[in-house]
């Protein structure tokens, strides 16, 4: 019930609050400017419950935004599950921005996106995760608000899972569809006002992340916390710890940290 | 096939007074974002703009002000493409340009009400048209000009513009 009412009520203050929508684990519905490029590093440290140690996982992105609409994106996945770093596969993701209506300090924005992944671990839980586990495909929608210093983001996505060829085939008696669900919350905590590009921006952020298989109806609802440097209007540091909240299907390693980086190459000049 | 090759030369000839419309200076109101991450992917934006001496940037109420070489050739067009492509969108424009421009070119700079211009050499007009102030606004302004039917065609090439300076 605590949990119902801690969402309510950020529901709530979020209508009074008033930027930000770089999420660490979801995308918001914005996309990147016409003809710049992103690189990002994103890490996670996450504890294994089934055995000793933890699992990392490294994804270095490269995104580029091809016009004011629509942005393409490719990673790799490595992870230390073989003992070593080892390169598992990688994924093509794009999103198209089909709805905006601004105004001053204010947006909704709605996208569509689609990923499809290649990956050659052996697939050792239930969860469907395309980012980094399984071979796939995910098609999804996403819905972002921002309102002065506060975003909101939900998203909704189908993902299924393949084999991770060459060697392991999906499990026959597991469900290898499943609908995702999120909700993330992003404010600027700092600056209260901004005096040049050069000054750090600090952002709060939490995500309510959700996935229900589609026939077993085996659920999970993750929270995460973050908080976010945003350098010399230019560059990203994300520091995150994500924890799963419910969970009734069998994961191996739910709960850890996230440390990312990025940095965007503008569009540069002519 | 007469009306569409008319309409063609038309459109020629107005894309050509465009590409002489000389806009000395562009002060820009920006929507839809408050962080200086986006602030700065304008900036940039309009910084690699040929022909751009200098983008002043108020972060705190996402106002730029974009400074042109003189005998550029830029019509208000170029700030909504920029705009547009790092992501966000014009909620106010208002363009500083020689007066002889806007009066030689009456097809294309159309004047909301009454336009008596003075002896000024420039004048700073704000744009009406959509893409050039807020989608709120241009709903009520498309009601109010509902019978004015170059504002209706939604032409890129046509300005429905205010005088700011008189």
């Amino acid at each position: 019930m605590k949990k119902y009412l801690f969402v309510i009520g950020l529901f709530f203050c979020s209508s009074f609050l008033g930027a930000q929508e770089l999420f660490v684990v979801t995308d918001p519905a914005s996309n990147m400017p016409a003809g710049s490029t992103n690189i990002r590093l994103t890490q996670s440290l996450f504890k294994e419950i089934l055995e000793e140690g933890y699992n990392y996982h490294f994804m270095p992105e490269v995104s580029y935004g091809i016009n004011k609409n629509l942005m393409f994106r490719a990673a790799s996945f490595l992870s230390n599950r073989s003992n070593k770093l080892y390169l598992e596969g990688g994924s093509l993701f794009v999103k198209y921005r089909f709805f905006s209506s601004d105004d001053i300090h204010s947006h909704f924005r709605m996208a569509a996106y689609g990923r499809l992944s290649k990956n050659r671990a052996d697939i050792h839980q239930e969860q469907i995760e395309t980012m980094g586990h399984n071979s796939g495909y995910e098609l999804g929608l996403i819905f972002t608000k921002l309102v002065h210093k506060t975003a909101l983001s939900s998203t909704i996505s189908l993902e299924k899972a393949t084999d991770n060829n060459p060697s392991y085939v999906f499990p026959e008696t597991q469900d290898n569809t499943a609908l995702n669900y999120s909700f993330s919350w992003g404010r600027l905590m700092y600056p209260k006002t901004y005096k040049s590009y050069k000054q750090t921006n600090i952002n709060l952020m939490f995500e309510f992340l959700g996935q229900t298989l589609s026939d077993n109806r085996k659920t999970f609802i993750d929270g995460t916390a973050a908080i976010q440097f945003i350098v010399n209007s230019q560059s990203r540091i994300d520091l995150a710890y994500r924890k799963s909240l419910f969970s009734n299907m069998l994961r191996s390693a739910p709960n850890g940290i996230y440390l990312n980086f990025e940095y965007t190459f503008f569009k540069f000049k002519k | 096939m007469k009306s569409i090759f008319f309409i063609a030369i038309v459109n020629v000839l107005l894309t050509m007074n465009a590409s002489f419309a000389q806009v000395r200076k562009a002060e820009i109101l920006a929507t839809g974002l408050t962080c200086s991450m986006c602030s700065n992917a304008i900036y940039k934006q309009l910084s690699s703009i040929t022909g751009v001496d200098s983008v002043l940037t108020d972060l705190n109420t996402n106002t730029f002000t974009v400074f042109l070489k003189p005998d550029n050739k830029y019509a208000p067009n170029i700030f909504k493409e920029n705009i547009e492509k790092a992501g966000f969108f014009i909620g106010s424009l208002i363009v500083t340009m020689p007066a002889s421009v806007v009066k030689e070119n009456a097809t294309q700079f159309i004047p909301i009400g009454k336009f008596s211009p003075g002896e000024e050499k420039e004048l700073a007009i704000k744009i009406f048209d959509e893409g050039y102030i807020t989608q709120k606004e241009y709903k009520k302004w498309s009601k109010t000009l509902a019978s004015v039917e170059t504002y209706s065609s939604k032409k890129s090439n046509i300005f429905h513009f205010k005088i700011e300076n008189k």
